[in-house]
């Protein structure tokens, strides 16, 4: 499997709609990384509709100072909802990773990418709530885009959430993981 | 034939308190401000208040300038803002006595917003408007305080807006202490003075004060003395009621303590808040490290 | 929950921060201890941090009724000898300005944090830009001097936030902190040990006896010793034009000399004050100019240029006001052409045309709310140096 970790600049977007959770998600994804000695520029929109529009938060991962810290050609994209569609996929470098959820964004424009398309939301919905997606859709990410320890992940998750939605979002990462690993690799 | 201003109060000497080397003063002849500071001073000396650690904060205009004659620490500021300086140097400083010294215009236009959140806020602040009902500084133009009817320089047709009660806009806004008190009555108006300074809140305290110079000539009122005599026509006590005939001001304004409540002032408790929380955050990190 | 508050792992040496939270971390070591604001997008967080922070530094943080009343209360704050500071955006920079000049004048330290977003007006809220280089130095009327500072990462907002202090209690001035709303709401990893172990400044405070106490006489660095409230020198402050004694005067020579040492009561602090950096200047063709989030997409335009055989450099002011003039011919003297990206429409160009004369000197102008790409800079300055070679 490819490593994303392999350049020296990375650049992820997590994209859907406001209330998904996806800034928070980036936000366990760059603690984990920052962990790890990474240095990470994270970035999101920040508009006055935080609910319901579109919404995305980006992460830029290098192994020294971040110089320019947007997102100008993405080696990965998550996409909780199809609203993200449009405004991601002209950035999205040749062979990029695209995590997609199979319900709520089921069709995806032609690319030379490599596409899976995954049940996010749905394994969420089974897990007893559908707001934990994004942590199932952090696991799928670190499994399939191996950008640190999944240790180092799972103590991020545990620093950030409340004590209520711990055991359920540990439950989330786990699954989501495990979404990653059975997902035959595609041919780079 | 000595030139000492006796007071009824023997021991005090206002020269104590201010400035000489500002000496002589600006203001026009008549002009109750200088009635207005001498309450002022006098209240802070029965009171004890150290000059030191005494601040003025005034804004623009004919009171403004008073600030500069005080031996305090005094400090002038921009149109309108005293209130919002004061504030500042108060939250800073609480072993400041923050006195604010503002005019009509300053107060109550340009400043309105900062003496209803003054009132509401009730930090510790003893703020003194004197109200001539003109901007003096500037010519003679409209207030926010002027008569209805009055001439200015920008109403030739006679002013046709209603004029503010300022106490009552205080009490509406929730000055735990609101006092109006007239030139006329120096001894009284020292009183007031001094127990809005007494109070351990915000205390807003009208000061009527005549601008006879500009306001008086333009409307015809008479003399300086006229025009202080006319100060009682219109206000309460009763008694007063029959000794002038023709009413200075439209409406009849009542004199003394408006208001006085007893809430929480602003600065204390904040820092009771913050120091519950410095605690507690102590006994927290003092818990971590014996385990 | 904002997972940010959480408090970075024992030990980690990099730790996430957003470049609002390092302003405020900046001010609490720096030794603030006030805080007056007023909510706007994109500052507001500034305000959120610090009204948590100095509660526990048993300093104040008050919410005003405007923003005028925030840099009134800021500077008040500082005349009682508190170090004082106040975030805001174009709206509220705007209307503050009447209050930043009486600081000017009246010699107040204060920091003012200006995060711009776009404008004119109510403009974009939530959208950078970089308009307000000019009203950072102009906005207030009269003449005056003014130290500002432009950070390009929250790493250097933080450290420029220090910075700013320093300069206001020790140049006795207002300091604006100048950066835009990319850097501001950025989170990115940062060290903090830099100016965390530094002394936070000291204002340079009378002392003697009262009687020969000078307010605004100047010792020979050109800055007056302040008073503090309380401590029996009894002065008087005043937006008038004064004298030495402090005092209002309309005195031609007594006014003339006072605002004589005013306008340039900078000039013996300048090693302090200037502050830039250079990347890649010494064999550049092309040579950009910018600040903020504009100089970080000129720091990619670098790599992607020098790949292609093009030598770009880069000229960034940290200090932007006063304007590090000799830096910026230097650093361009070998360079053919200027380039300046900025989020408006010819801001910093008109200061670097007024330095380098407009013949080498070119603007690339974004005011739609996006922020300029390294694509777009590394593309202009190829092109420029295109025309150069035909």
């Amino acid at each position: 499997m490819k490593s994303l970790m392999r350049d020296t600049r990375i650049e992820i977007r997590i994209g859907g709609t406001g209330g998904q959770g996806l800034i928070l998600c980036a936000k366990m994804l760059a603690d984990a990384l920052c962990t790890a000695g990474k240095h990470v520029a994270q970035s999101q929109t920040y508009e006055p509709t935080s609910r319901g529009g579109y919404c995305n938060s980006d992460l830029i991962i290098s192994d020294r100072e971040v110089d320019y810290p947007l997102a100008t050609a993405l080696d990965c994209l998550v996409l909780l909802d199809r609203m993200a569609v449009k405004p991601s996929w002209a950035l999205l470098k040749p062979g990029a990773l695209v995590i997609a959820d199979t319900r709520l964004c089921p069709e995806l424009p032609e690319g030379n990418y490599r596409v899976h398309h995954l049940p996010l939301s749905r394994t969420a919905i089974e897990l007893g709530s559908e707001r934990v997606a994004n942590i199932v859709a952090l696991g799928a990410l670190a499994a399939l885009g191996t950008l640190c320890e999944r240790k180092a992940l799972e103590q991020a998750v545990r620093a950030d959430t409340p004590k209520s939605f711990l055991d359920i979002n540990l439950d989330a990462l786990s699954a989501g993981h495990r979404l990653g690993k059975q997902t035959a690799p595609l041919p780079a | 034939m000595s030139s000492t201003i006796v007071d009824s109060a023997a021991e005090f000497d206002v020269r104590d308190y201010l400035r000489k080397e500002m000496m002589p003063h600006f203001l026009c002849p008549g002009c109750g401000h200088g009635i207005a500071l001498r309450a002022l001073l006098w209240a802070i000396h029965e009171l004890g208040i150290d000059k030191d650690k005494l601040a003025v904060v005034s804004g623009i205009g004919c009171a403004g300038r008073l600030s500069a004659y005080i031996d305090a620490n005094t400090f002038h500021v921009t149109h309108g803002r005293p209130l919002a300086y004061a504030t500042g140097l108060a939250l800073a400083r609480p072993d400041l006595h923050v006195v604010v010294i503002t005019g009509d215009g300053d107060c109550l236009a340009i400043g309105g917003n900062h003496l209803i959140h003054a009132c509401r806020r009730n930090l510790k602040l003893t703020c003194l408007m004197l109200n001539n009902e003109v901007y003096g500084m500037t010519g003679g133009q409209v207030s926010p305080t002027t008569s209805e009817t009055r001439l200015t320089t920008t109403t030739p047709l006679g002013n046709a807006e209603p004029n503010f009660d300022a106490c009552a806009l205080a009490a509406a806004a929730g000055a735990s202490f609101v006092g109006r008190e007239v030139t006329h009555h120096v001894p009284k108006l020292k009183e007031l003075i001094r127990a809005g300074l007494s109070h351990p809140g915000f205390a807003f305290v009208e000061v009527l004060s005549d601008c006879t110079e500009i306001f008086g000539r333009k409307n015809e009122l008479g003399s300086s003395a006229e025009m202080v005599l006319r100060q009682k026509s219109e206000l309460r006590p009763e008694a007063y009621r029959d000794t002038v005939d023709t009413p200075f001001r439209s409406n009849d304004l009542p004199t003394g303590v408006l208001t006085k409540t007893d809430r929480a002032e602003y600065g204390t408790a904040y820092r009771k808040a913050a120091a519950v929380q410095r605690a507690a955050k102590a006994a927290k990190s003092a818990a971590g490290i014996s385990k | 929950m904002n997972a940010i508050d959480k408090a970075p792992a024992p030990g980690a040496a990099l730790r996430l921060i957003s470049g609002n939270h390092a302003c405020a971390l900046g001010a609490v070591a720096a030794g603030c201890r006030f805080f007056a604001g007023y909510p706007i997008t994109p500052s507001s967080e500034v305000a959120e941090r610090l009204s948590r922070l100095l509660p526990e530094v048993d300093g104040v943080f008050v919410q005003m009724e405007d923003e005028i009343a925030s840099i009134a209360a800021v500077i008040g704050a500082s005349m009682g000898g508190v170090k004082a500071l106040t975030a805001t955006s174009g709206p509220g920079f705007s209307l503050k300005q009447e209050n930043i000049g009486y600081a000017a004048g009246a010699e107040i330290p204060c920091v003012i944090v200006n995060v711009m977003r776009g404008g004119p007006s109510t403009g974009m809220p939530t959208r950078p830009s970089q308009s307000d280089i000019m009203q950072s130095r102009w906005g207030s009327h009269g003449d005056y001097p003014m130290i500002v500072l432009a950070p390009a990462s929250v790493r250097e907002i933080y450290t420029e936030t220090i910075r700013a202090f320093y300069l206001a209690e020790t140049c006795r001035t207002p300091v604006v902190l100048l950066y835009d709303q990319v850097i501001a709401q950025l989170t990115e990893t940062v060290e903090l040990s830099d100016g965390e172990n530094r002394a936070p400044a000291e204002r340079k405070w009378a002392s003697g006896p009262r009687e020969t106490y000078r307010p605004y006489a100047a010792d020979e660095d050109g800055i007056p010793a302040m008073s503090r409230p309380g401590a029996g020198y009894r002065v008087h402050t005043t937006g008038l034009t004064h004298g030495e004694n402090g005092f209002p005067t309309q005195n031609p020579e007594a006014v003339a000399r006072n605002l004589g040492r005013l306008f340039t009561k900078f000039e013996r602090h300048r090693e302090a004050i200037d502050s830039w950096e250079t990347l890649g200047c010494e064999d550049a063709d092309v040579v950009i100019v910018a600040i903020g989030i504009s100089a970080r997409a000129a720091m990619r335009a670098i790599d992607i240029a020098r790949a292609k055989g093009l030598r770009l450099g880069l000229f960034r002011p940290i200090t932007l006001w006063p304007f590090p003039e000799k830096a910026l011919r230097d650093a361009t003297a070998g360079a053919h052409a200027v380039l300046v990206p900025e989020m408006n429409a010819g801001q910093l160009r008109l200061e670097v045309e007024r330095i380098l004369g407009s013949q080498r000197v070119h603007g690339l102008h974004r005011y739609d709310g996006e922020a300029i790409s390294p694509e777009e800079i590394a593309a202009r300055a190829q092109a420029l140096a295109r025309e150069k070679t035909t």
